[in-house]
């Protein structure tokens, strides 16, 4: 199940542009709709990615796998399934926060989101400096 | 993740420690942000909020026009052209709307609509879709 880059491309646009149409609507106060039900692309674009990477992953189990040839992916992909849970976390967290639902603090929003922007910033240093001295 | 870091660099043009950078500058904003809603934003202005995107665009124009005046020097002219055409349109878009963002907040008028601040985000986006076509 390998998707071209365009479909990749396709995929991400389409529920961008949703996403963004759907905001623009709630700011200017034209939709009188529930955060959450704003955040639907987002929430039907991170179940896809999630379930791509966990069908990846199970496919470790499958019989007749090699385990040798992919410690460093499996590395790689338990990253980006945290990566995603995160980004998950903090958009739940940026929900409740503007629906109100609970009276906390800014910061504790914003924490996975820091972690993920770490995580990230890590893996681009080691492709900038370390891939490319070898 | 959904696209590796090459499909990326090849996608959007930026080099990789410009896509850093712009992740950076993500960070700061987002640190600053917290500070200023937390804190009830009195001595933190929006327009301060706002310089980390602001220092990135720079330092991105910066990084692009040396990098184009070098693959200018070695004869890839068009290269060069195309590079500094592409970079600078999707920089100066990025620009407009963290300004129009910014004069928003700040002065929280009628008039500067959402749909129209978020304008130069809808034609990025429409030009990355086009890009991506011609990349495949």
């Amino acid at each position: 199940m390998r998707m071209s880059l365009a479909q990749r491309v396709l995929l991400t646009w389409l529920f961008t542009l949703l996403f963004l149409i759907m905001l623009v609507l709630k700011l200017d106060e034209k939709a009188p709709w529930n955060w959450f039900l704003i955040f639907i692309p987002v929430w039907i674009f991170d179940t896809i990615l999630l379930v791509m990477l966990i069908v990846k992953m199970a496919g470790r189990c499958k019989s007749g796998y090699d385990p040798r040839n992919g410690s460093q992916n499996v590395k790689k992909k338990a990253w980006y399934l945290i990566a995603m849970l995160l980004k998950l976390a903090f958009c739940l967290a940026l929900c409740a926060k503007l629906q109100q639902f609970t009276e906390m603090k800014l910061v504790y929003v914003f924490i996975p989101l820091w972690a993920l922007l770490m995580g990230g910033m890590i893996e681009l240093g080691y492709n900038i400096f370390y891939v490319r001295r070898d | 993740m959904l696209f590796s870091l090459r499909e990326l660099v090849q996608w959007l043009g930026f080099a990789t420690f410009e896509i850093f950078l712009h992740v950076l500058a993500l960070l700061v904003f987002s640190v600053l942000l917290v500070l200023k809603v937390d804190s009830g934003g009195a001595e933190l202005s929006w327009w301060k909020v706002f310089i980390p995107f602001f220092a990135a665009d720079g330092l991105s124009t910066y990084f692009t026009t040396i990098v184009s005046v070098r693959l200018f020097q070695d004869g890839e002219k068009r290269l060069a052209v195309l590079r500094l055409f592409w970079i600078l349109t999707i920089l100066s878009l990025k620009f407009v709307f963290e300004m129009l963002l910014c004069q928003k907040l700040v002065e929280q008028t009628r008039e500067l609509w959402y749909g129209l601040i978020m304008s130069p985000v809808f034609i990025l986006l429409q030009l990355l879709m086009i890009r991506a076509c011609r990349v495949n």
